[in-house]
């Protein structure tokens, strides 16, 4: 399978979407998460806040030091490869097991 | 041997990179459990209709065998079901074994006891007081040790791979490392470390991240693997997926709390999680509409091939759950719905109507591959189990929601309690009748999977597993090979 440039209107929409999606999610939730940090100041609230903002970040945290891993090494660099690659190595080892099941077969009969 | 040497070799041979006993192993008792789960929640449906056989006796209190019913599914029939496809998928797309396939066989054997030790534990009256964790909390640090020995196995390979990723491998990534922590935050905080509704604020956490961080990545890491292989098409966009995946990396972890709404937990924090919520619905809209950018033009898959259709069938159900959630989880819906039977038909529909149904088919991919056959002993109880699942979770989920509506209306105009109940039964009996068509549908399929497997062992069936696809539908009427 050889790999194709993705159309200029696909990238469009798949930025569109990503922004129009994420943006209206990310400021909603991010919002959300700047009042519960400023509620840990608070007396009542402090005690119920910590555990979920400290599981979240905690986790929160560890992805966005594999979002930056991912950057360092490249990860983005060629966005679409993987899929085409996938289905090379798929095919190649379907290839490979076919010959494994006619030598098997070869072999039993 | 250098590692370039030592990784072509393993690539040259498929027999080494795939364990396929343990695929099947893993399958077999998935498919074991959903039985017993199922005829556990039918049996637990009928103290609803008043024909409960065995009332008045404590080991087979219905409370009991409803722990039966939701651990079977989750720990018995989903988890098995996914540490068996991850082992056919992860060494295919790493191009690497898992770190020691002994290792494999140990988590097997030590999953199937911890799920037998469960279900004793249970019947036995030691359930923890935790949703979806009432394993009892003696079985807490072994099951912890197996998630653990889980992420080590699988994440091995994943790890030697070089260069960009595919999306799959960053979901199971994801999996393995939030899964131990999110057993370890439902299990153990609310049992030793806090108390009171701040026990209740992190039992809400872990009930949704077991869905949502365990169960999704999964599911969605299963689906961007199978879907484009079976089809023979890359999917739509692997950034818009790469876009999905980071979405719910950094919006789900918040969401569980909305289990709570109404409750003394402090309404900043049910604000909190339905803010979330919201957000990750909208990343979801990514993930379908990158899967069904990927069926486009490809659409004759859903009639000609069965697992595709299980696992469309699941992305429309997966749709229409996540909508609901998005809903579901504002306080003008909970005025309504909460504590009724609309909250167990939006349960049944997530976890098997999608994927219960996702693992359908990518069963019904692997078994006749990993079992070396070209054909299904009855190619046409497929279809019947497809028919049946499918149509009965309809029922169910319809009847269900009917049911929350009806329930939450009563309530809310301050009806008598008994007037609820006496509206209830006839949703109730619908209940229990879906479900039977349901557990047929699956008795079906196993007998199937039997009869292939027994078939396969006498050579009647054998074959090499890649000459043509199993799960399409023009080999449905062929004469099957009895």
């Amino acid at each position: 399978m050889t790999p194709r440039i993705e159309s200029r209107g696909k990238r469009i929409t798949i930025l569109v979407m990503a922004i129009g999606i994420l943006i209206p999610g990310g400021y909603g939730f991010i919002e959300k998460l700047i009042q519960f940090v400023r509620t840990l100041n608070t007396e009542t609230g402090a005690g119920f806040t910590i555990i979920p903002i400290s599981n979240y970040f905690l986790i929160a945290a560890g992805m966005a030091c594999m979002l930056a891993w991912a950057i360092a090494n490249g990860m983005f660099h060629d966005i679409e490869k993987p899929k085409y690659t996938m289905l090379e190595s798929e095919a190649e080892l379907d290839a490979l097991n076919h010959g494994v099941g006619d030598e098997r077969n070869h072999s039993n009969g | 041997m250098n590692d370039k040497i030592r990784n072509s070799a393993m690539a040259a041979d498929p027999r080494t990179l795939v364990d396929e006993k343990i695929v099947l192993a893993f399958l077999s008792a998935s498919l074991a459990y959903v039985l017993i789960a199922m005829l556990a929640g039918l049996l637990y449906s009928l103290q609803f209709i008043d024909m409960y056989p065995f009332a008045g006796i404590e080991f087979w209190s219905p409370g009991r065998w409803r722990f039966v019913h939701t651990q079977g599914v989750a720990y018995g029939f989903i988890a098995n079901a996914f540490l068996g496809a991850l082992h056919w998928a992860v060494p295919r797309l790493t191009r690497h074994p898992v770190l020691d396939r002994r290792l494999s066989w140990f988590i097997f054997f030590a999953w199937q006891a911890i799920l037998v030790a469960t279900v004793v534990g249970v019947l036995f009256g030691e359930a923890q007081a935790l949703e979806w964790g009432e394993t009892p909390v003696w079985i807490d640090p072994v099951a912890q040790l197996g998630l653990i020995l889980v992420a080590i196995n699988f994440l091995t390979p994943i790890l030697k791979t070089k260069g960009p990723m595919y999306v799959s491998l960053w979901y199971f990534i994801a999996a393995f490392i939030w899964t131990p922590l999110v057993y370890a935050m439902g299990n153990f905080l609310p049992e030793y470390v806090i108390g009171g509704s701040a026990a209740g604020a992190i039992g809400g956490l872990f009930i949704h991240d077991l869905v949502g961080l365990f169960v999704t990545p999964l599911g969605w890491g299963l689906m961007y693997y199978f879907v484009p292989i079976i089809l023979k098409k890359p999917i739509w966009s692997h950034g818009l997926s790469l876009v999905g995946f980071w979405g719910l990396a950094f919006f789900y972890p918040l969401n569980g709390i909305h289990h709570f709404l109404y409750s003394p937990i402090p309404m900043f924090l049910q604000y909190g999680a339905i803010i979330a919520t919201i957000a990750v619905e909208l990343v979801v809209t990514t993930v379908i509409i990158n899967f069904f950018g990927t069926i486009y033009g490809r659409g004759d898959a859903l009639r000609s091939n069965l697992s595709i259709r299980w696992f469309y069938i699941g992305m429309v159900f997966y749709f229409t759950t996540c909508l609901q959630c998005a809903f579901q989880t504002t306080l003008t819906f909970q005025r309504i719905i909460h504590f009724t039977d609309w909250v167990v038909g939006h349960a049944h529909l997530v976890m098997f109507g999608v994927f219960g149904f996702w693992i359908m088919g990518l069963m019904l991919y692997l078994l006749p591959r990993v079992m070396h056959v070209d054909e299904w002993y009855r190619p046409r109880w497929n279809h019947w189990h497809f028919w049946l699942t499918g149509i009965g979770m309809l029922i169910m989920f319809f009847d269900l929601t009917s049911a929350g509506l009806v329930q939450g209306f009563l309530w809310k105009a301050l009806a008598p309690w008994s007037d609820s109940i006496t509206a209830s039964k006839p949703f109730w009996l619908i209940r229990t009748i879906s479900g039977t068509a349901i557990i047929i549908g699956q008795m079906l399929f196993i007998a199937n999977v039997f009869m292939t497997w027994r078939l396969s062992k006498s050579g009647a069936l054998q074959s090499t597993p890649t000459q043509h696809d199993p799960t399409h539908e023009d080999d449905a009427g062929a004469p099957a090979l009895a």
